[in-house]
């Protein structure tokens, strides 16, 4: 059967539905995304409550705003109450935040806190796999996120002097009276920062404004350690999965490999069935497999043997009535019959004559299998051989031609004369019957190394292609109605009995339609000694 | 005094042709259905030579048995199976239980009645001495054709009348090519070119049982077979 060019095996089909959880790190990453979502709305309402905190310790407080006169009465010296702003916001300041008080002109005030985090403190140096463990991860899978995620770095300046605010936008909003969160990137663009500014009022009028700010590398930090850990783990989980799918693939793979090759070898150059053992005892489907295949086999050994069996059955049942044709029509020859009657009686005894001849011919190839078990092999010529059996046939089927091609020297092999000559007998007469009587047949045996090939040709119609592979079988005959029913019977044991004959000497034998005329050559291959 | 021939056959119909058959030869005949019927009489009177068929009703080696017994009862009975089986090991094991000689059931009666002619001759003149001018000598082989038997340097080569016949038809005209239909012919058989492949195995290996380096019957392949002469030609 033609196998497809491109084949996928079992393995490798797996391999690509494993794809299919590839989506699941990108599962993770929306997943995170939300997360950080979260988490930055936290973040803002944790800053906008800081900043109504603060804003409500400075409430109703004008004094803290007053400003002395300056010289340039402009007011641009220190507010009176900076000092105890500073201190107000240093009891509710928080490490990550910074935190501003600016007065009605967006004057900054006071402030406190750095949006700088502290460099976290060195875990105490793990042991053993653990230390194994860290390094890999700060080595490997760091380097890896830093590709793929945004790192939060303490590593940013954020500093300015005099306006521009940064935050000018939200001072202004708040200085209007409302709450505002908003986000931007600090001056130098490295990280993200959110900034709460919140109206301080004194009774109906705004006094100021107090702003939080604080940088989002906590959210930052924190989304990217959810993504490490989802992703390690399903890094973990599908490539454990791609193992052991692969493993179980490979096992399934090669059971079935195994059941095929046993399949392929199954039947034996003899036709004999061999029993399956691979799987054979397997409770899963390759088991069912396995033992539906040996059954189906066993089936076809019955019916192969009881196809052969059959024959040479029937050639011994049907003996002992020919028995009594041919004795009573002997008897009757005996007795003194008239001319008329005597015509008949040959008839009959022709027709007898060849009933037994289809009957001897049925049971040859069983004779055949008996004689192969009790040959006796000896040093030949296979050359010298073929040679002579030729020369028989020039005298046999004359005045049919035949060619003979063989080398002057001799082609020594170990096998049986009788058999190898009743094989050549077989093929000669096939190729008789089939080719077209004028044009000779072409005998040729030749030495290929350590192969003698011996092939009868001759020139005819092409082999018919559905027998192809079972022309070598018992009771296969291509012949149509034309050639059926001749003076010699058929039975389709001739190439059958070829095979067995190739086969005892270890050879095979092929027939192939012939290259630039058309015709059949039968082609024996025998191993020589 | 005519011949008595016992005919030990399970199908009526073959049973009653062979016995018509031969007593219009004037051979006086007995026929018997089964092995204890032809066991019963053969023990009150022996027949001259007898006819038996190996399978035997529901004994499928009945014969083989029959033909045992029989040769028992007297050495120099000829005795012939008749077989519908046609194969080698049969035909070996028939012989090798003392069996004269063996056909297949769907020989005619012409192949039946010379065997049976040749048979009492032989037996005939077993007993009377030999006359030289029945021997054909080829070299080392001597073909006493009146009383078919062959003897190589000497020995007496224990052939079947079959195998006589054949070894007759090729040592006659030594260098000739006998092929397989004019053995046949010779031999007053009709079997198929195989059975004939395992005649002449069978009559090389008695030769060479007495000489084991006798190589006087050559296969010429495709054709047939043909004594060589002394000369090698």
């Amino acid at each position: 059967m033609a196998r497809p060019p491109f084949r996928l095996g079992i393995r490798e089909k797996l391999l690509l539905v494993l794809t299919v959880f590839l989506a699941i790190p990108w599962l993770g990453y929306a997943y995170v995304q939300e997360v950080e979502r979260v988490l930055r709305e936290a973040q803002q309402r944790t800053l906008a409550g800081t900043a109504q905190a603060v804003a409500t310790a400075l409430h109703d407080r004008p004094a803290l705003f007053a400003r002395p006169l300056g010289s340039d009465g402009t007011g641009a010296g220190e507010a009176a109450g900076a000092a105890e702003i500073e201190a107000i916001l240093l009891g509710l300041s928080r490490t990550t935040a910074r935190i501003f008080v600016v007065d009605r002109q967006a004057n900054v005030i006071a402030r406190v806190g750095t949006l700088q985090r502290p460099e976290p403190a060195e875990n105490p140096s793990p042991q053993g796999a653990a230390r194994v463990a860290a390094w890999f991860e700060r080595n490997v899978v760091h380097p890896l996120y830093a590709l793929l995620l945004a790192q939060p770095t303490e590593d940013f300046s954020d500093d300015f002097l005099g306006r521009p605010l940064p935050f000018a936008k939200e001072v202004d909003r708040a200085l209007a009276g409302i709450l505002t969160v908003d986000r931007r990137t600090s001056r130098d663009g490295r990280v993200g920062i959110v900034a709460a500014a919140h109206p301080v009022w004194a009774g109906d009028s705004v006094e100021g404004a107090v702003v939080v700010e604080e940088t989002t590398n906590a959210v930052l930090a924190q989304r990217n350690r959810a993504f490490e850990r989802l992703f390690t783990l399903v890094l973990a989980l599908t490539l454990a999965g791609a193992t052991a799918l692969t493993v179980f693939a490979s096992r399934l793979s090669s059971r079935i490999r195994r059941l095929r090759d046993e399949v392929e070898q199954a039947i034996d150059a003899k036709g004999r069935v061999r029993r399956i053992a691979a799987g054979s005892t397997a409770g899963d489907e390759i088991g069912d497999l396995s033992r539906s295949f040996t059954s189906v086999l066993s089936r076809l050994a019955e019916s192969v043997s009881h196809r052969e069996a059959l024959a040479s059955r029937l050639s011994h049942e049907l003996r002992t009535p020919i028995a009594v044709v041919r004795s009573s029509l002997d008897n009757l020859q005996g007795d003194a019959v008239s001319a008329g009657a005597h015509v008949y009686v040959e008839r009959a005894q022709g027709g007898l004559d060849r009933l037994a001849q289809i009957l001897t011919r049925m049971s040859e190839a069983t004779r055949l299998e008996q004689s192969i078990g009790e040959a006796e092999f000896e040093r030949l010529d296979l050359a010298e051989l073929v040679r002579g059996c030729v020369e028989g046939y020039r005298s046999a089927y004359a005045p049919r031609k035949f060619v003979v091609v063989a080398p002057a020297e001799a082609i020594a092999m170990r096998g049986a004369p009788d058999l190898l000559a009743q094989m050549l007998d077989k093929l000669v007469a096939n190729a008789v019957e089939f080719g077209v009587p004028a044009r000779p047949i072409e005998v040729r045996v030749e030495r290929a190394g350590g192969v003698a090939r011996v092939s009868v040709a001759n020139e005819g119609p092409p082999l018919p292609a559905a027998l192809a592979d079972r022309l070598f079988e018992s009771m296969t005959s291509v012949r149509d109605e034309a050639h059926r029913g001749g003076a010699t019977p058929h039975l389709g044991l001739g190439l059958y009995i070829v095979r067995l004959v190739a086969e005892a000497h270890g050879g095979s034998a092929h027939a192939e339609n012939r290259v630039g005329t058309s015709g059949v050559v039968v082609v024996v291959a025998l191993p020589v000694a | 005094m005519s011949r008595r021939i016992a005919i030990v056959e399970d199908e009526p119909a073959i049973r009653a042709n062979y016995a018509d058959a031969l007593r219009r030869h004037g051979y006086e005949v007995a026929a018997y259905a089964s092995r204890p019927e032809a066991m019963a009489a053969f023990r009150t009177r022996l027949p001259d030579l007898a006819v038996i068929d190996v399978g035997l009703g529901d004994e499928p080696d009945g014969g083989f048995t029959l033909c045992r017994e029989l040769r028992a009862m007297s050495e120099t009975l000829p005795i012939v199976f008749l077989s519908a089986r046609d194969s080698d090991f049969d035909i070996v094991a028939g012989l090798r239980i003392g069996a004269d000689d063996y056909l297949a059931k769907d020989a005619s009666l012409h192949q039946l009645t010379a065997r049976i002619a040749a048979l009492f001759r032989r037996v005939d003149l077993l007993a009377a001495p030999p006359s030289s001018e029945d021997v054909i000598h080829r070299g080392e082989l001597e073909l006493d054709v009146k009383r078919m038997t062959a003897r190589w340097r000497g020995a007496t080569l224990p052939l079947t009348l079959t195998e006589f016949w054949m070894v007759h038809a090729l040592a006659r005209h030594p260098g000739h090519v006998k092929d397989r239909d004019a053995l046949m012919r010779d031999a007053n058989i009709v079997v198929d070119d195989a059975t004939i492949t395992s005649h002449v195995k069978r009559i090389r290996r008695k030769f060479e049982a007495l000489d084991p380096a006798f190589d006087r019957i050559a296969t010429v392949y495709g054709m047939g077979y043909r004594w060589l002469a002394e000369d090698g030609s």
